[in-house]
């Protein structure tokens, strides 16, 4: 059996299990007391909330869950009055709800310093839907919209013909950046290992190999790649390969810098020269060929 | 079709979930039927959905003694180019199991690229691909051990399928199939710990990739893509295989800790090392008609194997200070450290068979024998300061700067030197960068405004910037209850070098307007406008001539877009149509209409129709496609 077919095999009995033991529970006879969802709806959507894990009882979430953000409801419930329950809005309610259990710093991020600091324009609420949300984890749309509401210049590269798969079942801006604040350059993730965030998928791009390409080596993907999208089939940043190579690979001044050497002789008004990786196929790096032929 | 097995999920999941009405649950699933005229492997390459049953969307949830939470998501899994499944279970304070399955269809076969034979009338490229991308994680936590929190991982990934490529042999290129298949595997395990004002993680990991590639020369590509012949002898191959075998273990450790000193002062420091070890052989036998002018010889044949071995040792460590000075003026300062050390060696044993000098003398095989050995260093520090003042009455402010340095030094192998005097030696470039940013927020709008701006000494690579700047306006602005809500954006970026006599210079600008009408509860309508203006230069030598040449690139796009929204209890619709027109370095024209709508016919389940079409003209003209897809969809939420 294939290792695609055990992870199916996996996932059908994990489902199976948890529909079972969903069946059991909902035999159990439901509770008298006054709760929260028995006015409010978004208590009732808190059934698959993050928020209520471990307080589930009798299909309806304990009221502590609510009063965990909104405080003590006992007044409320007696009078219906709207004003006797605390709303967290903004971020002020962002600092004294959310900032009370997710701590405000960890080793990678800082919702303090990040570009998306807890502030009056961006706070915790301006992304997340505490009640209900179908994206995880419990953001207010689908990762891509959401952040192109706020950027647009990024969203914009969706008009670029190649582009990663975003979207659907694809990939949204955070898989490839941290959104709460990151050290280093764009709030970029790493793989487990450190590397960069692209090896995560491009695995073997990640060598290493006896001959590298040293822009690779210098700058990173980003030397030759645009991520966003590119007018280029394989997203570099020029339309023509022979342009991009040349740009690097010019001899001119005198003192050199990284791969300034001449391409040989190549003659670049034959269709077979003006793409350089028509011949130097590994251009990533090779394991046989100093001049990433093969 | 692989991925259409997750189809049955949601049959199963309803089947199961039959008497157990309070689980909630949101399935989406039907088929879509695609009509596609024009160049189909550019419509493949681009955006690739095909014709079949799809499952848009699940969502299950549940709860039960062993797991207190279950719930399941997935998205486009059957006839679509990616989609995904996410199972993220556990109970309160005993474990976490988070599962991952994704899947990518990548096809790339297009009329130009790699095509010295275009002019021939011979399409597609000579680089193409149509391959299945697969992705498995697993993460599961133990909760139960109090301060501790020990974990262990596991990452599954493979790229294969078939392609073709070209390969350089005797003087002119041959077009290859290949056969590829790259397994990566990581397992990893470790331990969190709070410790009271002590805090981290420690893990420790091994990741592997195991790559084989089978090539052989593509049927009737034995005459090469050179017309001409060389020294008057035509190149030509018989055959060629080519099979490699690429081994690569990479141990690697990542810690983190954290310390509350103060209330107001936190310490954290994070390192993570990486030594990975690549291993790979590979051989070859070619036969035909060849020249080689290494050996200066005609050859009839060559066998070749080699083995080689790199290595790649990296570790970086930070350690950095937040300073709370007020509960909204916060500081923070770090440094970061990075050391990479690359190495590599390789041995290639090239047996030429039936050789001739280029004068027709001399015929007798040739053994040729190459060891090669290079090593690669890189260092690099930052020392980074940020003041955040996340509330000064209406306005936010956010200043920082840090100073980056890089030291290369690379030692290639005279077999790697074209040229000598220009492949290695020793780089530095330090980059001192300065960024504000201010957001200035009343309840109905908000303005911002950041700069950046770097300054380097030196350059790497030619086209590595001296200045850059880049300026960036964000303005926000609605009407109570939401009836208006409109956006503006503007995005300036500027780079040049004046070192090097690259004469390097480039601009970016991106202005972007959208606004959100709701005149009716029901109804929702929505535009935008973006330009995008993009330009470089760099001073190049043309190859042929070793004349300066101009290297000009541009992109000049402008995109409107525009929507209507209509919800209602029982029905929705959601329809937008854009256009992108690109007057840059190649030219092309991109009209997207979307359409999707779904109606309840009971309270438990409707109907979803999408209609999408996606039209893309470039210049030249065969580079164009109109494709229409259609998809009827079931929406279930027992």
């Amino acid at each position: 059996m294939s290792t695609r077919h055990l992870m199916i095999a996996a996932m059908a009995l994990l489902l199976m299990f948890g529909a079972a033991s969903a069946q059991a529970q909902a035999e159990e006879p439901a509770a008298a007391t006054a709760r929260c969802s028995d006015c409010h709806d978004q208590a009732k959507a808190f059934l698959s909330n993050p928020h209520a894990r471990g307080q589930v009882v009798k299909n309806d979430v304990e009221n502590s869950v609510c009063e965990t953000c909104h405080g003590d409801a006992t007044e409320h419930m007696q009078t219906g009055d709207k004003e006797k329950i605390s709303v967290p809005r903004g971020r002020k309610g962002s600092d004294e709800t959310c900032a009370m259990c997710h701590d405000l710093t960890s080793n990678k991020r800082s919702h303090r310093m990040g570009f998306h600091a807890n502030s009056d324009a961006v706070s915790c609420l301006s992304c997340h839907s505490v009640h209900k949300s179908k994206e995880e984890p419990l953001l207010a749309k689908s990762g891509t919209a959401l952040c192109a509401s706020c950027h647009t210049q990024a969203a914009s590269f969706r008009n670029r013909p190649y582009t990663h798969r975003m979207g659907g079942g694809g990939m949204t801006c955070t898989t490839c950046h941290e959104p709460h604040g990151r050290p280093g350059k764009d709030n970029l993730k790493a793989t487990s290992s450190g590397e960069s965030v692209c090896l995560g998928c491009h695995n073997d791009k990640r060598g290493p190999f006896v001959f590298s390409h040293g822009g690779q080596e210098a700058g990173g993907c980003t030397t030759c790649h645009e991520p966003h999208g590119s007018s280029n089939p394989r997203q570099l940043k020029r339309a023509a390969v022979s342009q991009l190579c040349l740009e690097c690979h010019s001899p001119i001044a005198s003192t050199h810098t990284l791969g300034s050497q001449p391409p040989s002789f190549h003659n670049l008004t034959q269709a077979r020269y003006q793409n350089c990786t028509t011949c130097h196929t590994a251009i990533h790096g090779s394991h046989r060929s100093p001049q990433l032929l093969k | 079709m692989k991925r259409s097995l997750f189809a049955v999920l949601p049959l199963l999941l309803i089947a199961a979930t039959a008497g157990a009405q309070t689980i909630p649950v949101e399935v989406e699933i039907g088929y879509r039927w695609a009509d596609v005229s024009g160049n189909e492997n550019l419509y493949r390459t681009q955006i690739n959905e095909r014709e079949g049953f799809v499952l848009r969307s699940l969502s299950f949830f549940t709860s039960a003694k062993a797991a207190d939470h279950f719930r399941v998501d997935a998205t486009d899994l059957g006839a679509t180019p990616a989609g995904a499944l996410r199972v993220d279970a556990g109970r309160t304070g005993a474990y976490r199991l988070r599962l991952g399955y994704r899947a990518f269809d990548t096809f790339n076969s297009l009329p130009a690229f790699a095509n010295p034979v275009l002019a021939q009338g011979i399409t597609p490229g000579q680089h193409t691909w149509d391959r299945t991308r697969t992705m498995f994680d697993a993460d599961l936590e133990f909760l139960s051990f109090g301060k501790l929190t020990p974990f262990v991982g596991y990452s599954w990934s493979r790229n294969e399928g078939p392609g073709t490529m070209t390969y350089f042999l005797g003087s002119d290129e041959f077009s290859l199939g290949s056969d590829l298949e790259e397994t990566g595997r990581e397992i990893r395990a470790g331990t969190s710990f709070s410790l009271g004002k002590v805090s981290g993680s420690v893990t420790q990991g091994w990741r592997s990739l195991k790559s084989t590639e089978s090539l052989s020369l593509t049927q009737g590509a034995g005459a090469g893509n050179n017309p001409g012949s060389i020294l008057g002898q035509p190149i030509s191959a018989t055959k060629i295989t080519r099979n490699s075998k690429i081994d690569v273990d990479a141990p690697f450790t990542n810690a983190y800790v954290m310390a509350d000193l103060t209330s107001r002062i936190k310490l954290i420091g994070d390192y993570v090392r990486l030594s990975a070890d690549a291993q790979g052989d590979e051989t070859e036998d070619s036969s035909g008609s060849f020249v080689s002018f290494e050996i200066n010889r005609f050859f009839l044949g060559l066998n070749e194997t080699s083995s080689s071995r790199a290595k790649n040792d990296t570790w970086r460590g930070s350690a950095r200070a937040e300073v709370a000075i007020t509960d909204t003026i916060t500081f923070q300062s770090g440094y970061r450290s990075e050391h990479r050390e690359l190495q590599g060696s390789g041995l290639v044993t090239s047996l030429y068979r039936d050789t001739l000098t280029l004068g027709g003398l001399d015929p007798r095989n040739v053994q040729e024998i190459l060891f090669s050995e290079n090593t690669l260093n890189r260092d690099e520090d930052v020392l980074s300061a940020i003041l955040s003042a996340r509330v000064i009455g209406p306005l936010s402010l956010r200043v920082g700067y840090s100073i980056s340095n890089q030291d290369f030094n690379i030692a290639p192998d005279l077999a790697e030197i074209v040229v000598p005097g220009s492949q290695g030696g020793d780089f530095s470039r330090s980059v001192n960068t300065f960024d504000i940013s201010a957001t200035f927020s009343q309840p109905l709008f908000s303005i911002g405004a950041s700069l950046r701006d770097d300054d380097a000494d030196e350059a790497v690579l030619r086209t590595d910037f001296i200045d850059r700047n880049r300026v960036r306006l964000r303005a926000n602005f609605h009407t109570p209850g939401n009836f208006l809500r409109a956006g503006l954006t503007a995005d300036n970026t500027n780079q040049s070098s004046d070192r090097l006599e690259s004469g390097f210079s480039a601009h970016a600008r991106q202005y972007i307007a959208d606004v959100e009408v709701a005149p009716i509860a029901p109804l929702r309508l929505r535009g935008s406008y973006s330009q995008f203006k993009a330009d470089s230069i760099v001073v190049t030598r043309r190859p042929e001539t070793f004349a300066l040449d101009t290297s000009t690139y541009a992109e000049d796009g402008n995109s409107i877009e525009g929507g209507v929204g209509l919800l209602f209890a029982k029905a929705s619709v959601d329809a937008s149509v854009s256009r992108f027109e690109n007057d840059g370095s190649i030219p092309f024209t991109m009209d997207r209409y979307r359409l999707r709508a779904g109606y309840d016919f009971v309270a438990h389940a409707g109907v979803v129709l999408e209609w999408s079409k996606d039209k893309y003209e470039e210049t030249p003209a065969f580079g164009q496609y109109d494709a229409k897809r259609v998809g009827l969809y079931l929406r279930l939420r027992p």
